[in-house]
């Protein structure tokens, strides 16, 4: 499949400096893409580049088919942006700003209807449709904000930092939306500071000093960006010796530890899980995964030295 | 405990309306130690009301409510003087450099020059910022920002620090520089810091779990979560979103998250069901290579407190 976000050789300098270097990344459609990079390592720039707001130094950019550089405006009707600051006019209700929001797109009558009682429904807004923004908190305002973003039922959506300041139930809740959208065909593209959050997407891109560090599938960076999985088996007798038999045939290499074996692997493979599970009961088992901070801290030294 | 031997923050039945809007419904708080106190909840709960009472700007009603000593029902300059507080949104002057916010506070809280360049310099180094001192506020970061803002509120010496969500939207090399500012910070003074970082609030000395202005939880951290009634099983998978989806039928399911490898599954612990059978029902789940049951983690932790509230 052909990508739906594409940059070739993105380039923004302001004066001597270069926010954005050289930039190249492909986004397949329907999948949850993370963007991430330190405070001014040139994020906020992308996507100011990716939605038309602002023009390039040099490079390419196509965006739903969209050649952005030529017609930044044809691509504003493809894309849905939610910013870290969630754009809901205070002093009106929720509802007002979804008939404010549907007029922009042209939709109104019983497909407006239709529309924002789907996501009134999906994203819990039910209560909060009569109340002004400023009253509600952060997680109602951002799903609200998540709503405004989708109403025109977009095929891109581009999030900055929509987690940012929420809390942890309010942001699982919005996780479960964003997974929606992409098994329904909606790509996304998001940032975000929270690291777990990464897992939850089947890709990452990281950029430092306005330059591409790392580009792959989370668990591709965690192979080769991290001390690997370390396994603990709680297992004893004629059974340790048997486990350590058959996990040394499948190539690994266990250790004897005090009460059972440890071993540690780069992947985590069906085969290896698989093997796992026949040799001990389940809790017996317990896996160490390398999070995510640890793997971008390793990217990181790793590009300073 | 401060050298007379009082509490340094002593709170009972602490209450703040704002006009019909309870903000806080009567919290307790007593902090003796130079510690990290986090504070976390959802949002709306109470937090930064609770987080600016301690600093000694707002009017509240309570039983008991000293800090440092102070009454905050009475006259608060001197707690203000020996507080240092960072809001949540910048509050600094943009159009200063980095050295001439300090000066700006220096001159505010009456600090010789002297002394001002001995504990300027080693708030710039503490923070790395040394290397900025000169820039424009307006051409910083957003982790440089907070630390500049962390650096200010250091600068008077305070014996409490209160932080509003210092690390929100703030990158993940800069928030662990942040933390270690406050772990060397808490040598002379208590940390009382809100956030929504699950890791936070893991490292902190003591978490404070409010919801809707009342604290539900107050401990240490690690036994929160030992002692939460939440179990966690994760289902190792090559197709997370798909195990994730069947799960959420699982009629004992109390959240389920893909999340890579794997799909955790959240259950609240119930007498007629032991963790073999929730084992055995998640196993069943066609696409399951392998289910781990695990002890709480601070997710599931405060998942459970928010449902239980």
């Amino acid at each position: 499949m052909s990508a739906v976000i594409e940059t070739r050789g993105l380039t923004k300098r302001f004066g001597n400096f270069t926010a954005v270097d050289d930039l190249s990344i492909a986004v397949e459609p329907g999948s949850i893409f993370a963007f991430l990079g330190a405070n001014g390592s040139g994020k906020s720039t992308t996507i100011r580049m990716l939605i038309g707001v602002l023009r390039p130094t040099s490079g390419t950019i196509t965006v739903d088919g969209v050649d952005v550089i030529r017609h930044p405006r044809r691509v504003r009707d493809r894309i849905g942006y939610m910013g870290q600051r969630v754009s809901l006019y205070q002093g009106l209700s929720i509802r007002e700003n979804v008939e404010f929001y549907a007029g922009l797109y042209g939709l109104e009558g019983d497909a407006l209807e239709r529309r924002w009682g789907g996501l009134r429904e999906r994203l819990a807004l039910g209560d909060a449709e009569g109340e002004r923004p400023e009253n509600l908190p952060a997680g109602i305002r951002q799903r609200a904000g998540l709503a405004l973003a989708t109403l025109h039922e977009p095929r891109v959506l581009f999030l900055d930092e929509p987690t940012a300041g929420v809390d942890v139930e309010s942001r699982g809740l919005f996780w479960d939306r964003i997974a929606e959208e992409a098994e329904r065909g909606v790509t996304v593209f998001v940032t975000t500071h929270f690291l777990e959050e990464v897992e939850y997407c089947d890709w990452v891109c990281f950029i430092e000093a306005g330059k591409l560090i790392a580009d792959a599938a989370p668990e591709a960076l965690r192979e080769r960006h991290s001390g690997g999985y370390r396994i603990h088996l709680a297992v004893g007798g004629e059974a340790c010796e048997r486990a350590a038999r058959r996990l040394r045939e499948a190539g690994l290499a266990p250790r004897p530890t005090g009460d059972g074996l440890e071993l540690d692997t780069t992947t985590l493979d069906a085969r290896v899980l698989a093997l796992l599970g026949e040799l001990v009961p389940p809790d017996a088992v317990h896996i160490e995964q390398p999070p995510m901070t640890d793997v971008f801290r390793r990217l990181l030294a790793r590009e300073a030295a | 405990m401060d050298a007379k031997g009082d509490p340094i923050i002593e709170i009972r039945g602490l209450r703040k309306r704002f006009g019909h809007r309870t903000a806080l419904a009567g919290v307790d708080l007593r902090v003796t130690k130079r510690q990290i106190v986090a504070v976390t909840g959802p949002d709306g709960a109470g937090k930064t009301t609770l987080l600016r009472t301690l600093a000694g700007l707002l009017e509240i009603e309570a039983e008991v409510a000293t800090v440092l000593g102070y009454d905050l029902r009475g006259d608060v300059t001197e707690l203000k003087a020996h507080t240092g507080y960072v809001p949540q949104t910048f509050a600094l002057q943009r159009d200063l450099s980095i050295l001439d916010n300090l000066r700006f506070t220096a001159r505010l809280h009456r600090i010789p020059a002297d002394e001002l360049r001995r504990r300027a310099d080693a708030l710039l180094a503490r923070t790395g910022l040394a290397p900025f001192a000169d820039r424009m506020t307006s051409a910083l970061s957003g982790g440089m920002k907070q630390k500049l803002a962390i650096a200010n509120a250091l600068l008077p010496a305070p014996a409490l620090l209160v932080l509003d969500e210092p690390t929100a939207g703030v990158d993940v090399m800069a928030r662990s520089e942040i933390w270690s500012i406050l772990a060397e910070s808490r040598r002379t003074a208590a940390v009382v810091v809100s956030t929504s970082y699950l890791d936070e609030a893991e490292q902190a000395d003591r978490l404070v779990y409010l919801d809707e202005g009342r604290v539900v939880a107050d401990g240490v951290p690690a036994v929160l979560r030992r002692e939460s009634p939440r179990e966690l099983y994760r289902a190792w998978t090559d197709d997370a979103r798909h195990v994730a989806r069947a799960a959420r039928g699982l009629a004992f399911a109390a959240a389920v998250r893909a999340s890579g490898r794997f799909v955790r599954v959240e259950v609240e612990r119930a007498p007629d069901r032991d963790r073999a059978t929730v084992t055995r029902a998640i196993a069943a789940i066609p696409g399951v290579l392998l289910v781990e049951p695990l002890p709480p983690d601070m997710e599931s932790t405060l998942r459970h407190l928010a449902s239980a509230a």
